[in-house]
């Protein structure tokens, strides 16, 4: 009898524990670096913002409103560094209420100047300092947040000078190209720092397992292992005690080894085969991982216990299995052999005319969607042998 | 095989490393009772190394974790010491690059801990005779070690196309006879390819030892 899989509930505890999902341990967040230059960006525009006033002092038909304007806009200044400046306020929606009030402020130019003279290209108080809140959405909110920044920011300053010449038409460029370039930046830094975590994590869970299956290794499974095979030397009753004995060996030794290890959506191939193992079935994988898609892993998972039922349900008794797989670049190479008694060509004939070949339908159902191919190779007295060819990345 | 070991006057001479008292025991009383002579024991690897010096045995049947010593060093040490003295790893299947590490650094062959006592007579007795014990899972993590130095840049070692198609079907389970069968070939020509593929990795991995020591000013008189 040659069972593909048994997880008696003594060891379903130690695979809970082991795959449970350890705390995200800390990474760095790279954006951190990129909300630093956005804050540092306008307290120096606010600097600039003020020396072009002060430049600019004759041009000015009053001096009262723009002073006290300049006052407000430092505050603001202010309040967006701090917030800024910490998690709670990085993850809020400071960004766009800071969007909301820097248009409050260029459309309070008009207080400054007539607007005739805004027309005609008198200066702007608020200039360079009023395309702060582009690079703090694209922060945020990633290329969409640069864009709409980069819009709304763009028609503010169209507005208050009421005309589209060049000059307007090659700042929003400039705002659009800065908005959603900073805006790709900060998403794949998010992303970059999503993957550590995750990699982090793994590490985590891998370490965690490491010393669960040293400590399992030097005692149960030592103890197992003796009594497997004191057992079958005395014989009679403790055969039977050796033969249970043996079968959880080697169910606590893979469930030790596998815990599927997971990362960005992707599955581990080797662990994911390698909790089949039985003492009748061998799995062989190369050293490390080999991380695909979960779907894929879990289709050549399935076509995988489907053979192998196969195998304990016509190999015969005694028949050994052995699940091999081979990582070949482009391709994954999965077999399952048996050394049971095969199949009889004529049987094979009849079996297919007769419609019995649904296990082998399945089996090729599977892979075949997965872009793969399947070959079967039988002969009597020479078991079966399956090979699944698979791609790693579809077609 | 059966021959040779007929032919052969002496006893083989064992020593068992493990540092369960337990199963070194077992293991010991075992192969005992199967007619070897079990020389020595040793529970980590510095006693591993001295006293397998002391008492030279014919095989060395190795555990890989030793407390916090390690079965992979007291191999590299015991077979620079004495390359006479071959290494049967027994271990948990648990520790594929420990096992990879092992026999990189000498060991001839590897059995995972719940073969059977018949596959553990068969593996030592083929050990003594100079054969690499092959199991479908070194021949597993062999093929993957292959593909992975495809990918390194400088002159590693490479298979044929038979010794890949050999490695294969040892890695599916075939026995070197059937092997040979299918293939048509005899049966001393598939153990060689075998041993080969074993081979080029442990000589790549010297190469690779001499060549970081070059590098680093590492100097070792005894090596």
């Amino acid at each position: 009898m040659l069972r593909s899989r048994k997880s008696p509930r003594s060891t379903v505890l130690i695979v809970a524990k082991a795959a449970d999902p350890t705390p995200s341990p800390a990474a760095p967040d790279f954006l951190l670096p990129l909300w630093r230059a956005v804050v540092v960006f306008r307290l120096f525009a606010w600097v600039v913002a003020t020396g072009s006033f002060a430049r600019e002092w004759d041009s000015y038909p009053d001096h009262v409103i723009p002073i006290v304007l300049l006052a407000l806009m430092a505050g603001w200044t202010v309040v967006v560094t701090l917030a800024y400046g910490t998690d709670a306020g990085r993850r809020s929606r400071m960004a766009g209420y800071d969007l909301i009030v820097t248009v409050g402020f260029i459309a309070a130019n008009g207080l400054t100047q007539p607007w005739a003279d805004l027309h005609a290209g008198a200066p702007v108080l608020t200039s360079l300092w009023a395309t702060g809140p582009i690079f703090a959405l694209a922060v945020e909110r990633g290329r969409d947040g640069g864009f709409t920044g980069a819009a709304v920011i763009g028609a503010a300053l169209i507005t208050v000078r009421q005309r589209l010449g060049d000059q307007e038409i090659f700042n929003t460029t400039l705002f659009f190209v800065a908005g959603v370039t900073l805006g790709y930046a900060a998403t794949t830094t998010r992303r970059a720092t999503t993957r550590l975590r995750e990699a982090l994590a793994a590490e985590g869970a891998i370490a965690e397992r490491e010393r669960l299956s040293r400590s399992i290794h030097d005692g149960v499974l030592q103890v197992l292992a003796i009594v497997r095979r004191r057992g079958s030397e005395i014989g009679g009753a403790a055969a039977e005690l050796s033969a249970l004995a043996a079968h959880q060996e080697v169910a606590l030794r893979s469930l030790m080894t596998s815990g599927p290890t997971t990362a960005g959506g992707r599955v581990d191939l080797f662990a994911t085969l390698r909790l089949r193992a039985s003492s009748r079935v061998e799995i062989v994988t190369p050293a490390g991982t080999l991380l695909l898609e979960r779907e894929m892993v879990e289709e050549i998972d399935a076509a995988v216990g489907e053979a192998l039922t196969n195998v304990a349900a016509h190999a015969g008794d005694g028949a050994q299995a052995w699940v091999t797989v081979e990582d070949r670049g482009q391709h994954v190479v999965v077999s399952v052999r048996d050394d049971g008694v095969g199949i009889a060509e004529r049987r094979l004939d009849d079996a297919q005319r007769t419609g019995h070949l649904g296990v082998a339908q399945s089996i090729r159902g599977r892979i075949i969607d997965l872009g793969g191919t399947v070959e079967l190779q039988t002969s009597p007295g020479a078991g079966t042998e399956w090979e699944l060819t698979v791609p790693k990345s579809r077609p | 095989m059966g021959a040779d070991r007929a032919q052969e006057p002496t006893v083989t001479r064992v020593m068992v490393v493990d540092d369960h008292p337990m199963w070194r025991e077992s293991v010991a009383r075992d192969l005992g009772a199967r007619g070897y002579e079990v020389v020595g024991t040793a529970a980590d690897a510095p006693g591993a190394v001295r006293i397998a010096a002391a008492v030279n045995p014919d095989v060395v049947v190795m555990d890989l974790q030793l407390g916090s010593t390690s079965g992979v060093d007291a191999t590299r040490d015991i077979v620079a010491a004495a390359p006479d003295t071959r290494v049967l790893v027994l271990s948990a299947s648990a520790e594929a690059d420990d096992v990879l590490d092992a026999v990189k650094s000498g060991a001839s062959g590897y059995l995972v801990k719940s073969a059977s006592l018949d596959e553990l007579d068969d593996a030592v007795r083929r050990t003594a005779d100079g054969d690499a014990v092959f199991s479908a899972g070194l021949a597993g993590l062999l093929l993957g070690e292959y593909r992975r130095l495809q990918d390194a840049p400088n002159d590693a070692p490479t298979l044929t196309e038979r010794e890949t198609e050999v490695l294969r079907m040892v890695s599916r389970g075939l026995s070197a006879r059937q092997i040979a069968t299918r293939l048509s070939l005899s049966h001393r020509t598939v153990e060689n390819h075998v041993q080969n593929t074993l081979r080029k990795l442990q000589l790549h991995n010297r190469v690779e030892l001499t060549r970081y020591a070059i590098e680093h000013g590492i100097t070792d008189d005894s090596g």
